[in-house]
This record gives C-alpha cells, sequence and structure tokens, in this order.
C-alpha cells in the first residue's frame, strides 16, 4: 500500500508540472502555430485573464464560471487586439514581438495604475484527497483533467469542424488556401482571439494559487516560452504534449532535489540542448513520424 | 600612415545615415560641444549625462544585433547585469589595490563573452528559427533576475562582497586609473570618449567586409551561406560582441551609482533597450545613439513626475512608432526632410 501511494505520488508530481506547463504555453503555442508569431503579450492576457476572474468571484460569481468569463473576456479582447495592431505585422515576426512587447508594456502598468499594487485572492476551491501518508489537492487534479478535455477539445476543433480544416490549410500555404476560398484573415482573428482567451483561461485558472498582481504574468512567462520552443510550431497538438511531457520529465526531478528555481534553470537548459538536436521543435520530429506512417498505412 | 585615408573612407561608408561633408562638420561640432560642455554644468548635472551616455553601448550592440545582423535579443540586460556583479564582485575584493576596477571590467567582459559564446553556440549552431533567439534571451534574463533576486543573506556572498538579494549589490568602486579615482566631471569625459571610441569603431566594422556579411546574412540567410560564409560562426560572433558591448554599459552603470540591483535585469528594464534601438531607428548606429540618450533623457524626466507612467508612455511610444514607423523614427526623419528641402540638397543627414 505504501509504495502504492509513493507511485501515485510522483505520478501526481509529474501530472501537475506538466498540466502547468501545458496551461502557461497552450495559447502561446495556438497563435505561434497558426501564424508564426510569438504573443509577447501572453503574460498579460494570463493577468487579465486572473483579473477577471478576481473581480467576477469577489461580485459572488461561482468559480467555474469566472474561468469561463475570463476565457470569453480576454478572447474577445484578443480580437480586438488582432484587428488593430497585430494583422499589420503578420510576415513580420520580429515586429509582431516588439509590437506586442510594447502592448505588454502598456497593459501591465495600466492595470498597475487602474487597480493598484494588487486585487483581492481567490482561496482554492476544493479540499484534498488522501492516498496512503500522501494527500493530494483536488484543485490541481481537476486541473490536469481539464488539460486532458482542453486538449481533446483542441483536437477535435482542428479536426473536425470546417474553422479547423480551414486553419490547418492556412497553415500549410496560406496563399494556397486563400485561393481556394478561404477567408484567412477571419481565421487569423479567429485563432488570435482564441489564443488570448486561452491565456485568459490559464490565467483564471492558476489565480487561485499565486497573488493577483499586475506582474503575475511574469512567472509563467518563462516557463511558457520554453515550453513553445521546445515545442516548435509544426503541430499544435503534438507540440503541446510532447514538450509538456517533456519538459516536466526533466522540472519534476530536478525540482524536487534542488528546488523550484533549479528546476526552471535545468528546463533552460534542456531547451537549449533539445534545439540543438531538434531545432524545429519536438512537434516537427513528431510530424515527420506520422506523416510517414501515414504514407505507408 | 597610407591606411588613414582608407580608414576615413570606410568610416564614412553606405551603412550609416550621416556621409556628407556637412554631416562631418556637424559631428565634430557636436564632439567639441560635448567635451567643453560641462564647463558650464554642475558636477551633479555631469553625472547625469554620463547617466543618459552610459546606456548607449548596450544599445548600439543590440542595434548591431537586430538592424544589421537580423537577430533580435531580448536579453541584452542580462549581460548588463552578469558584467555589473562580476565587476562589484572583483573590485569589491580588491578594494585599496589600484588595479582592482580594471581587473574587474575585464572580468565582467569576459564573463560576458564566455556566457554568450556558450548560449550563441547553442541557438545559432542548432540554427533555429528567427523568434526562438529573442524568447531564450528573455528566459536567460528572467531567470538571472530570479536568481540574484533569492541571494539574500550572508551564505551568499563571495569573499567580502555580499550578493545582497532584492536589494542588491551595494558600496561597489569606482574606476579608476592608478590611484585616479573617476568621479563627476572625470567620470562624465571617460563615459564620453568610450562611447565616441565604440560608436565609430561600430560604424567602421559594418562598412567593413565583415560588417557587409552580416548584412548579407540578414538579407538572405541562405544566397549568404552558399557564397561560401559560415553564416552560423559569423551571427555568433555579432551575439558575442553585441554581449561584450552590453556588458561595457552594465560596467558604467555599477561604476555610476556604486549599486546594482536584480530589477535591472528584470523584465522592464529589459525592454528598455529594445525600445531605444526600435525607435530610433535599428539600421543606423547613429539613429540608435541619438534616440538613446533622447529617450534616456526622457524617461530620467518623467520618472521624476511618476515612473509608472513613464513605462506606459514609453510602451505607447513603442506602438505608435512600430506601427507608423516601423523603421524607426530618426531614419524616416533623414529620409523625408532632405526631400523637404529644409536641408538644401544634402543627402541621408538628419539632426
Amino acid at each position: 500500500m505504501d509504495s502504492f501511494a509513493t507511485i501515485v505520488s510522483v505520478i501526481y508530481q509529474f501530472a501537475t508540472n506538466g498540466a502547468f506547463l501545458l496551461l502557461s504555453a497552450v495559447g502561446l503555442i495556438v497563435i505561434l502555430g497558426m501564424m508564426n508569431i510569438i504573443n509577447l503579450a501572453h503574460g498579460v492576457l494570463m493577468m487579465m485573464g486572473a483579473y477577471t476572474a478576481s473581480i467576477a468571484w469577489h461580485r459572488n460569481v461561482p468559480f467555474w464560471l469566472c474561468v469561463i468569463l475570463a476565457f470569453i473576456v480576454v478572447g474577445i479582447f484578443g480580437a480586438v487586439l488582432e484587428r488593430a495592431i497585430v494583422r499589420r505585422f503578420y510576415g513580420r515576426e520580429l515586429g509582431a514581438l516588439v509590437v506586442t512587447w510594447g502592448i505588454s508594456l502598456i497593459l501591465s502598468q495600466g492595470a498597475l495604475a487602474v487597480f493598484g499594487p494588487f486585487l483581492p485572492a481567490i482561496p482554492i476551491p476544493g479540499g484534498s484527497v488522501a492516498v496512503g501518508q500522501y494527500s493530494f489537492s483536488v484543485y490541481w487534479l481537476s486541473i490536469i483533467a481539464l488539460c486532458g478535455v482542453l486538449i481533446a477539445g483542441l483536437w477535435a476543433l482542428y479536426n473536425h469542424t470546417t474553422i479547423g480544416l480551414q486553419a490547418r490549410a492556412a497553415m500549410q500555404n496560406a496563399a494556397m488556401a486563400k485561393a481556394l476560398g478561404v477567408n484567412t484573415d477571419r481565421i487569423y482573428m479567429l485563432t488570435f482571439s482564441l489564443g488570448a482567451g486561452l491565456a485568459g483561461l490559464s490565467g483564471a485558472l492558476f489565480a487561485p494559487t499565486v497573488s493577483i498582481a499586475p506582474f503575475m504574468g511574469q512567472q509563467f512567462v518563462a516557463p511558457a516560452f520554453i515550453t513553445v520552443v521546445v515545442g516548435g510550431a509544426a503541430n499544435v497538438i503534438t507540440g503541446a504534449i510532447g514538450s509538456s511531457v517533456l519538459l516536466s520529465l526533466v522540472k519534476t526531478p530536478i525540482g524536487f532535489v534542488f528546488g523550484a528555481f533549479v528546476g526552471t534553470v535545468a528546463l533552460l537548459f534542456a531547451a537549449l540542448i533539445i534545439i540543438r538536436l531538434m531545432p524545429d521543435g519536438i512537434s516537427a520530429v513528431l510530424q515527420r513520424h506520422i506523416d510517414r506512417r501515414n504514407r505507408f498505412a | 600612415m597610407a591606411r588613414v585615408p582608407h580608414i576615413l573612407k570606410l568610416l564614412s561608408g553606405p551603412e550609416d545615415i550621416g556621409r556628407s561633408w556637412w554631416f562631418w562638420a556637424v559631428f565634430i561640432a557636436a564632439c567639441v560641444f560635448m567635451l567643453v560642455y560641462p564647463r558650464w554644468l554642475s558636477e551633479f548635472q555631469a553625472t547625469n549625462i554620463a547617466y543618459y551616455l552610459l546606456n548607449v553601448p548596450i544599445a548600439l550592440g543590440l542595434g548591431l544585433l537586430w538592424g544589421y545582423s537580423g537577430v533580435l535579443s531580448f536579453g541584452q540586460v542580462a549581460y548588463f547585469g552578469i558584467a555589473g556583479y562580476t565587476y562589484g564582485i572583483v573590485a569589491g575584493n580588491m578594494v585599496g589595490d589600484d588595479f582592482g576596477p580594471i581587473v574587474g571590467s575585464l572580468c565582467g567582459i569576459a564573463l560576458c563573452a564566455v556566457v554568450a559564446a556558450i548560449f550563441g553556440y547553442f541557438v545559432f549552431y542548432g540554427r533555429v528559427q528567427n523568434w526562438i533567439v529573442p524568447i531564450l534571451t528573455l528566459v536567460l534574463t528572467l531567470l538571472l533576475e530570479t536568481f540574484l533576486g533569492q541571494t539574500a543573506g550572508y551564505q551568499w556572498c563571495v569573499g567580502s562582497v555580499q550578493l545582497g538579494g532584492y536589494n542588491g549589490m551595494t558600496g561597489i568602486p569606482g574606476f579608476q586609473l592608478g590611484s585616479h579615482v573617476l568621479m563627476g566631471y572625470d567620470f562624465y569625459y571617460y563615459v564620453l570618449i568610450s562611447v565616441l571610441v565604440i560608436y565609430l569603431g561600430l560604424r567602421l566594422l559594418v562598412n567593413s567586409r565583415h560588417g557587409k556579411v552580416l548584412l548579407a546574412i540578414r538579407e538572405d540567410p541562405i544566397r549568404t551561406e552558399l557564397l561560401g560564409y559560415d553564416i552560423r560562426a559569423r551571427q555568433l560572433v555579432a551575439f558575442v560582441l553585441a554581449a561584450v558591448l552590453a556588458g561595457i554599459s552594465g560596467l558604467f552603470y555599477v561604476q555610476w551609482g556604486n549599486y546594482i540591483t536584480p530589477s535591472q535585469v528584470g523584465l522592464l528594464q529589459a525592454s528598455l533597450p529594445v525600445v531605444w534601438v526600435a525607435v530610433g531607428g535599428r539600421e543606423s548606429l547613429l539613429a540608435v545613439l541619438m534616440s538613446t540618450v533622447a529617450l534616456n533623457w526622457l524617461n530620467y524626466t518623467l520618472s521624476s513626475e511618476g515612473y509608472q507612467y513613464a513605462l506606459i508612455i514609453t510602451g505607447a511610444l513603442l506602438v505608435v512608432v512600430m506601427l507608423f514607423f516601423p523603421s524607426g523614427i530618426v531614419i524616416a526623419l533623414a529620409r523625408e526632410l532632405p526631400k523637404c528641402g529644409l536641408f538644401g540638397r544634402r543627402k541621408g543627414h538628419a539632426a
């Protein structure tokens, strides 16, 4: 029984780290995969999600509704951002990086000016369950489960809807998709909005576990960027899963022995070594593998 | 001595704005003015101007990297911090020794070069996509900030110097030549002359063969490679050089204020060099130099009103410039003003 509980505990550690990385990065990966743009305002969008959740929760909105609200509010904001600014930078990756960075400066400082240095916290919903001598947070268990739902949802969206089909077409060859009548402009807007919404969603989900402040996004951006770099842009879903699983395998044992900070440093080193071996990320390698198998099937 | 005309011709080569006789006359006049200007300033004002100037090397390095080589880095402040902290540790442990500051400076610059070379090896020799370099450099600087932030307490000291956690390292010795400590006016001249030498040196570099190869890589990496150049090594060299320049700014900073805190390598500080370079115009060293001094002055003036608004204005400036003057304000002026006839028929000259 003892060893069973230990195994469960180890799996739990890996899964929480993986879920953390996946959730931090998923919004970024969705945008990157479509437009080859890194959204440096990602951390700030997560902050906006947490702010939305905190404001709603303290107006007695149930927590699950706060999370959905954060997704919708930040998603709409993302659509506005895309129409007003980001769309002028398609094809200029570095320009897009810099301009989203400028946006994040304005928004985080603006949040500081409007809301002050912090917002009231949200208590962690749910209690804990015990297995053997270990106890596990119900909240983190549901976040892990939610990650699975999220990935399944994204998979269904990309593979079983017309929009998803058009999105994949635009990813592969935008000019061709446009020639075949796909409204790529609309696809780009929806994708950016989806990516922003997912950032807001993860911000809201992380809100109970951290202090809600204008610069709270900072603590997520480093792991999120590493996850994206390792995952690559070739395939959103394999990239997100592959990279968060692999990095969790690095971070969990090192973080357990040497502490959380060294765990994050190890992520950076892992990323450097991985890009030396697979410059386009795990998703490119997996994609090649899938393509080859499909050809023989 | 036969090389002197050659060097002058190279200095006035096509890869920076400002090549006419007029420009050089104005440039030399400006230099002379900067040299005699402190006569009318208090020592305090001269030190302030030295502060605007000390950020020029990090910006010029980023300009070289981003504008001329096409590699964007968000983590130049990491090297700024590495050099500053290294100088603080080495010079702080050699207090009383006249050579302490010089040894400290050399160690700081060497460490910057080593870190940049290791980092650059993985990035450039992996031939990663364009967007990965800025992301990973940003992660590097964020991790450095986190690391330095948790170094509070007596166990975090090197020799007799404490790292100091979020309060930072204090009491860092100033720069000295022999037994003469450079302060006030002397420090102003030390920074001014270093900045001029760095600017002119970089201008020589971008107009030299090596500079042309960097430009070629920016325009078309594959074609450059097919012409027989090792683009990985060239980009790595530019990356290391930019890191060293950022380190020089870090050295000036700790020698100027005698302290450094982890927030110097934080997210907000990391954004500033990118803003200076983007606003001035990344494809001209002169534009970068001018906008760096101007924006530092602006930021200094605004922050006495209230720092939070200063950063909102900085961010707004960045977005507006990226939207309406993608090549930078100074470059846009340099292109447009001669057409308006304001400056007669001089070409490629602004300010």
